[in-house]
């Protein structure tokens, strides 16, 4: 059988897959000694996760990352699941073949949208370390399957090394990765907080995690409902990226590229490919397999500039106020917590999304100290903010993504809220199957305006329940340094004056129960009850 | 001393019926509330009758159910018992004493000395009682007396022609001192020391049967109840006797009528009888003094005064207004220009003469 990918990375006119990962290496996210193995644990742990929605169970995730020998930049990574398992005839595929993922075809809102999955990571390993993936797995049959995977750079496919079959009654998935080059350590950037932010915005998981130095943490699961799957449906042009075009141009059972275009993408008509042909100059009539990189590039830039109807906004699955809630307070134990989804919304004239967001005051709330350890008393820094797209953290690239353009953008101190310092989590999720990405790193999110609108809008929101919340907060505390100077000098007069008429001290209590409740007035005189 | 003691015991009761109702209120569940008299200017008056500046009906309510007043309350309250203390116990203490006492209190220190002092302001208001009859007094030590009196100060008995060139100091508890004898007829209170002791080496306490008193300028509480004393307890007739400049004219009129700081306890301070006889205006001009010409601030002073009511009489409306079309002042020791005596000698006899209608000269 022809792989698609291998006739793809013809096109790219390189030689091997893994010249193909090394020229390609920061758009997946394989780049820096941090970021490296935050990616590595962000495919397994995407992997699982959706691996357990789809089998329609609570995913259970466990994570570890172990010191591989002395070396202090060789590690183990291990990711295991509670999900259906993968049938042994897939294992090469799915762990040893990149670019084959089942994503890209069935286009839909995901996590990752890399399309390139465990496999990187595989190939990740081998390239650092040399060593084979070792995958366990059992589908729930009592025969679980134990097997080492490479990639044939060659061929691209995956190949078994070694397997080995045992009964157990266990169903899910153990992949262990033995990854080079790379360090851990529990900073923003790093696999902790990485699979913090993962728990918060997915409070139907339980993630376990083992750090070198063997603490475990875990992020207890907050919520027991399973959400729902999003659909799968066709990609809209404005939606679409010229490797995802030629990888549908791969894939289709269509014989022109015009014929392609209306049977795999949303809101293609016949009158507009005659549209697109006249803009881009393309020919229409070529079969799909000889569409070239540069025709893909110049279809998707016509796309732009051509009306079609704007796709359907069913099919959106937001996380839900209530699940963001339960989510920040499961992970984070702060005093207030409040989320805020806002409804359907689009850009570009069409292109659906939703904005959802969620602040979490006190607790561990706020940013900690680098390094320091989160929860017991680490030092906040203040506001923290906290980035997703269609639940995946969005780590790097901060800087430059327009949910923190919109942060910036807001006079917090109109919300009672001095981000230098407050112990403040916010939390902003942009949900969409066309999440407008700065790049394709994938990691920030472009200065739509409508887009900007919605998040700035979205944080407002919970801003303001976070400024009710501190001023009761500050009303509460005045009330009762309030009854503490009546508490104080009150006894003091009884005593006094007391001694002054000779007379026992009377009981002052009731007296203080009284005025603690009196409203103060700022002027000078008090009326007198009774 | 007697008399001193009956002060007292009244300021006491005035405590303790203080305390008394404090605890009817808290027994009662009722916030205790103060009534305290406004010292604000807009609540002093010059009382024509009396002659002196009192402090009108208004006042400010405190009350232990607002918690800007609370602690002023206590404070109060804690200030009241410590001078119920110091009475029961005969003993003074100083304000600077009291304040450094507070810092024990369960009320809690005082931010400065300024805050207690307004606190026994409050007490003095509230009661009409001096704060030396609370056991309080000032720092410093009151005039300077030389003449033939006799006073009793607890077991000493002095004698003011005895107690060396200096002369007798009146104490800030003078109240607590017996005024047991007195041979002079009248008292002559100075300005300056300098020409207290003039008076002092030129026997003129004797020459005119008189108390001289030194007021080392503007006269302290101590001394203006001593001479109050003296005027009422012996029918003593009170001469002042000031530099010729605005300041010496309020010197001497702060002892007629009173300051009005003070308003709420003129009535134990206050010599609405006492006669300034110069220097005048028209003493400068009389006697052809060495002047000094007024600055700006005296201009501006001496138009003050020709506005407050307490000179609203034809005596220092006169002298004010000749003061300013002259334009010069002069001091007590300009008359130093007709030899050392002469202030004694011609002066001061010329001065009794035109009070009193009798001769001098000669007496001696």
């Amino acid at each position: 059988m022809k792989t698609i990918a291998s006739e793809l990375f013809k096109e790219f006119r390189e030689h091997s897959v893994s010249e193909f990962f090394r020229r390609n290496a920061a758009m997946l996210g394989y780049t820096g000694k941090i970021r490296s193995l935050t990616t590595v644990i962000h495919e397994g742990v995407t992997n699982s996760i959706d691996a357990a929605e789809e089998s329609g169970v609570l995913p259970n995730i466990f994570v570890a990352i172990k010191r591989a020998n002395d070396s202090p930049e060789h590690f183990k990574a291990v990711i295991e699941d509670n999900a259906s398992g993968i049938p042994e005839e897939y294992i090469p595929d799915v762990f040893g073949k990149m670019l084959a993922g089942t994503k890209l075809h069935r286009h839909m809102q995901q996590r990752g949208q890399q399309g390139i999955g465990i496999s990187g990571g595989v190939m990740f390993a081998q390239m650092t370390s040399g060593k084979p993936a070792r995958v366990t797995t059992s589908v729930g049959n009592g025969e679980i399957v134990q097997a080492e995977v490479m990639i044939d750079v060659d061929k691209n496919e995956g190949k078994i090394l070694d397997k080995e079959k045992s009964n157990g009654d266990w169903r899910g998935t153990r992949v262990e990765l033995e990854v080079k080059d790379v360090t851990y350590i529990r900073s923003r950037y790093g696999p902790f907080n990485y699979l913090r932010m993962t728990a918060i915005a997915n409070p139907h998981a339980q993630i376990g995690f083992v750090e070198p130095d063997g603490t475990l943490t875990v992020f207890e699961r907050a919520t027991d409902k399973v959400p729902e799957r999003p659909k799968s449906m066709p990609i809209h042009p404005w939606g679409i990226m010229s490797d995802d075009l030629l990888v549908l141009a791969k894939h289709t059972k269509s014989r022109t590229i015009a014929g392609f275009l209306v049977a795999e993408l949303s809101r293609v008509t016949k009158g507009k490919v005659e549209e697109i042909r006249k803009l881009s100059g393309v020919d229409m009539n070529k079969r799909p397999s000889g569409l070239t990189w540069e025709d893909a590039e110049k279809i998707v830039s016509t796309f732009k500039q051509i009306k079609f109807m704007a796709p359907p906004t069913e099919g959106l699955r937001q996380i839900g106020a209530a699940d963001i809630e339960s989510g920040m307070r499961q992970i984070l134990k702060p005093e207030f917590v409040c989320a805020s989804t806002r409804p359907p919304k689009v850009y570009r004239g069409g292109l659906p999304f939703i904005v959802e967001a969620g602040v979490a005051f006190g607790g561990s709330a706020g940013k900690s100290v680098e390094g320091e350890a989160e929860g017991e008393g680490a030092e906040t820094g203040g506001l923290d903010l906290i980035r997703f797209a269609n639940r995946a953290p969005l780590i790097f690239d901060q800087g430059g993504c327009a949910i923190t353009a919109a942060v910036r953008s807001i006079d917090w101190r109109r919300y009672g809220v001095d981000i230098a310092t407050a112990p403040v989590t916010l939390f902003v999720n942009v949900v969409s199957a066309y999440v407008p990405y700065t790049s394709a790193g994938k990691q920030s999110i472009a200065d739509e305006p409508e887009v900007f609108a919605e998040i700035r809008s979205a944080i407002m929101d919970v801003a303001r329940e976070l400024r009710h919340y501190l001023y009761r907060k500050i009303r509460t505390k005045e009330k009762q340094q309030r009854a503490g100077i009546f508490e104080q000098y009150l006894p003091v007069i009884a005593r006094k004056a007391a001694h002054l008429a000779g007379t026992e001290v009377p009981d002052v209590g009731k007296l203080i129960e009284k005025v603690a409740g009196v409203k103060v007035g700022g002027g000078k005189e008090t009326p007198e009850e009774g | 001393m007697v008399g001193e003691k009956k002060r007292q015991k009244k300021a006491e009761k005035s405590l303790m019926t203080f305390g008394a109702e404090v605890i009817k209120d808290i027994s009662e569940v009722r916030p205790p509330r103060l009534k305290v008299p406004s010292r604000s200017t807009s609540n002093i008056f010059y009382d024509e009758k009396n002659r002196y500046f009192v402090l009108g009906n208004k006042y400010g309510i405190r009350s232990a159910a607002n918690i800007k007043q609370v602690k002023k309350i206590a404070q109060t309250i804690c200030v009241a018992d410590f001078c119920k203390e110091l009475i029961e116990t005969n003993k003074f203490a100083t304000l600077r004493e009291m304040y450094y006492t507070a810092e024990g209190w369960d009320s809690g220190p005082f931010s400065d000395q300024g805050e207690s002092d307004v606190v026994l302001e409050d007490l003095e208001a509230m009661f009409g009682v001096k704060r030396e009859d609370l056991g309080l007094v000032p720092e410093e030590d009151g005039a300077a007396v030389y003449g033939e009196l006799v006073v009793k100060e607890d077991n000493a008995v002095i004698d003011a022609t005895k107690a060396g060139r200096g002369g007798y100091t009146i104490p800030p508890t003078i109240d607590d001192v017996e005024l047991l004898k007195c041979k002079a007829k009248r008292v002559i209170a100075i300005e300056t020391m300098g020409m207290y002791h003039r008076f002092v080496q030129e026997r003129a306490w004797k020459t005119f049967d008189a108390l001289v008193v030194g007021l080392k300028g503007q006269a302290a509480r101590a001394t203006r109840r001593f001479l109050k004393r003296v005027h009422d307890e012996f029918g003593m007739p009170v001469y002042l006797f000031a530099d010729g400049d605005p300041f010496g004219f309020h010197i001497g009129m702060v002892i007629i009528s009173g300051s009005a700081k003070l308003a709420y306890i003129n009535h134990e301070l206050a010599v609405p009888d006492a006669k300034y006889i110069g220097v005048t205006a028209s003493d400068i001009i009389n006697y052809k003094l060495p002047t000094d010409k007024l600055r700006e601030l005296d201009i501006a002073r001496l138009k003050q005064l020709q506005k407050d009511p307490r000179y609203n009489t034809e005596f220092w409306q006169g002298e004010i207004k000749r003061m300013l079309e002259l334009g010069k002042k002069a001091e007590q020791q300009a008359f130093a220009k007709y030899g050392l005596p002469y202030v004694v000698k011609e002066y001061l006899p010329a001065k009794l003469k035109e009070a009193e209608g009798k001769e001098f000269i000669g007496l001696k």
